[in-house]
């Protein structure tokens, strides 16, 4: 969807090609989404609750079975894989959930917990595991004499932590984190955020950072992508992205995060709509009427930082003849 | 003191532990003017869910000791009264949003029925005026189609229409007092600026009273004109929000702000986190209780507590105030 000649010749970690994705009897929950993610970037993916951040992220590990599409993942697709590629393809993406408490076993140790994936995908022998286990300890933030304790007995925030360290035990190439600070407190939240920033730099760790919040979004991400009811609206790096962003509704989203005061909103329901008609005509504030008949094209645009792609009609040059 | 809707003096909260007794809210009074809304911030398990239970009487029964000198709405005590006189009140005087709708509403009946019935205890009347009454409040926080909401069950709303579902169910009897519990925690950008929207409606259009607890300053922010910063059950800090951002003075309001993120602030360079977490009630530290987390500590405030100046609307219990 996006060139970026900076990035010139280097294959991308991660490739996502027109994917798509239905539940039983509803619209897509993805609708033809494409993106690339470099190895060592951070992609940061934005929407609101039901927008269809988590079901990509549950495609790429293959726990959802996409109807079109391709994932690649290091050039392979993952959708063809076989038992055995996929499972090291496993050992290579791991992925971080918004709710510690709910994503930590009770039962289990923290010494237990972080052995099961080493276990699993048969990694090290008994010594080298350990030596691997308070290693990551210690990447996270956590004391090794943590690792006889249970979930319980840990505050939201080392918990978090501890879940991080599950992901980061299998030495991945790239970790999906889905709103892995959403839960926390906003001062546990910075001290987490803290340290992704600093797997980011020390361990050239990628991460597909999925959140509904564009001021923790703008700490983390190189490049940003909107989503809408399924479809990715807007797709560029974060500098061009925050100096201004070009569709309708990432305009709308950035005005309800930070500090400003949210302007008058409209109705609560989302509204029906015409099958083949932008996603976002029945509450855009600039529609227009070929927004209620066609979905939009992906325009390339230019601001001030760099280049942006946009699905929206209004960048479309024809358009712009016309008004 | 008549002019303020919601009047605190001198609440304590005591909980028993296996260690023992702990205080676990220390001697805080605060006052809110009808028509202003008044934050109360604090990292998680710093007091601030304990002092809004203790304000509606729902403590005892759980377990809890409450001291205060009294607890007014509109100038009457309401910490002496039984349990049966607190059930009038309740709903009436004074109302609560809760942080998790999902667990607040009840799941067997419908929207509608649960507003229907705060309004039929309190306000009486007949069925029609029950029912506009209700249809009426859900119009009011900004649904466009009432009839239906009410027709449906919690479990068919998403989280962020169960909240404002939540908060038509609070106001539906107009309380001179609502308290509001992390009402937008957990929910996305959009749907927390049409709760804090709700927030400021409520003050400016019906002139009540609100306490808002949040553990994020942004959301303060947006919707109050003062706050109060909490820690291990002491208020740390009281004024303004216009002050607080201009100007924290207790190092601890000022972590705070530095935590959240900020649009602005280019890549990587914005977040500074407090460190450590705060204190078990078991394992409070003597003296200020923030000291150990403190870069400005001083040995004075291992020794000794520094206190607000008492019946002050602003300041700061601090030795060294930034």
């Amino acid at each position: 969807m996006m060139d970026k000649s900076s990035q010139g010749s280097i294959p991308p970690l991660l490739e996502v090609q027109r994917l798509s994705l239905s539940f039983r009897n509803q619209e897509n929950a993805i609708d033809d989404v494409s993106f690339k993610l470099t190895a060592g970037r951070t992609l940061g993916l934005v929407g609101a609750s039901g927008a269809g951040k988590s079901s990509i992220a549950r495609a790429i590990l293959r726990l959802l079975e996409p109807d079109a599409g391709n994932i690649l993942f290091d050039g392979n697709n993952v959708l063809e894989m076989d038992r055995d590629q996929l499972k090291e393809t496993r050992r290579r993406i791991q992925i971080v959930f918004q709710e510690p408490s709910a994503s930590l076993s009770p039962r289990r140790t923290v010494a237990q917990t972080l052995l099961e994936p080493l276990r699993h995908f048969a990694i090290g022998d008994r010594q080298s595991r350990q030596d691997t286990i308070r290693r990551t300890l210690h990447t996270v933030g956590l004391d090794p004499d943590v690792l006889q304790r249970y979930p319980h007995q840990f505050s939201s925030g080392q918990q978090q932590r501890i879940a991080i360290a599950r992901a980061l035990v299998t030495r991945p190439d790239l970790v999906i984190a889905d709103e892995a600070v959403s839960a926390l407190d906003v001062s546990i939240q910075a001290q987490i955020l803290k340290l992704i920033q600093s797997l980011q730099k020390e361990h050239g760790i990628t991460f597909l950072f999925i959140s509904h919040d564009l001021a923790v979004i703008r700490q983390i991400a190189d490049e940003v992508a909107v989503m809408y009811r399924g479809q990715l609206l807007e797709y560029s790096s974060a500098d061009s992205f925050f100096s201004g962003p070009a569709h309708p509704y990432s305009k709308a989203l950035l005005s309800f995060a930070g500090f400003n005061t949210p302007p008058p909103l409209p109705v609560i329901q989302a509204p029906a709509r015409h099958a083949s008609a932008c996603i976002y005509a029945a509450r855009c504030s600039e529609k227009m009427p070929v927004c209620e008949r066609f979905r939009s094209e992906n325009y390339k645009i230019k601001n001030k930082e760099g280049p942006l792609c946009v699905k929206c009609h209004l960048y479309d040059e024809k358009n712009a003849d016309e008004t | 003191m008549s002019t303020a809707a919601l009047s605190v003096k001198d609440l304590s909260v005591w909980i028993e532990t296996t260690a023992g007794r702990r205080r676990v809210v220390d001697n805080i009074s605060f006052s809110i003017k009808a028509g202003e809304a008044t934050g109360l911030v604090g990292e998680s398990g710093c007091g601030k869910t304990m002092t809004a239970f203790a304000i509606l009487g729902m403590l005892p029964a759980a377990g809890a000791t409450i001291e205060t000198t009294s607890i007014e709405i509109n100038g009457r005590d309401i910490s002496r009264l039984s349990t049966a006189q607190m059930r009038s009140v309740l709903g009436r005087d004074v109302a609560m949003v809760f942080q998790q709708p999902g667990t607040a509403l009840d799941p067997v009946f419908t929207i509608g029925q649960q507003i229907i019935e705060v309004h039929r205890r309190h306000a009486g009347g007949g069925k029609n005026n029950n029912r506009q009454a209700m249809l009426d409040s859900l119009t009011q926080v900004g649904f466009d189609q009432p009839g239906k909401i009410a027709a449906a069950y919690p479990h068919e709303l998403s989280g962020g229409m169960r909240q404002l579902a939540m908060i038509a169910m609070a106001t539906v009897c107009n309380p001179a007092v609502l308290i509001a519990d992390e009402p937008t925690t957990a929910l996305d950008s959009r749907t927390r600026a049409l709760i804090l929207q709700q927030i400021k409606r409520l003050q400016a259009d019906n002139g009540t009273a609100i306490l808002l607890v949040s553990h994020d300053l942004s959301v303060i922010r947006q919707s109050c004109q003062n706050v109060m910063v909490m820690y291990c059950g002491r208020l740390l800090e009281k004024t303004d929000c216009q002050s607080l951002f201009a100007h924290a003075r207790h190092p601890y309001s000022a972590g705070l702000i530095s935590c959240i993120p900020q649009i602005s602030a280019k890549m990587g360079s914005g977040i500074k986190a407090i460190p450590g977490q705060v204190p078990a009630p078991s394992a409070l530290p003597p003296g200020c209780h923030f000291a150990p987390r403190c870069g400005r500590a001083v040995p004075q405030c291992e020794s000794s507590v520094p206190a607000l100046e008492p019946g002050t609307e602003q300041g700061v219990a601090c030795f060294r105030p930034l």
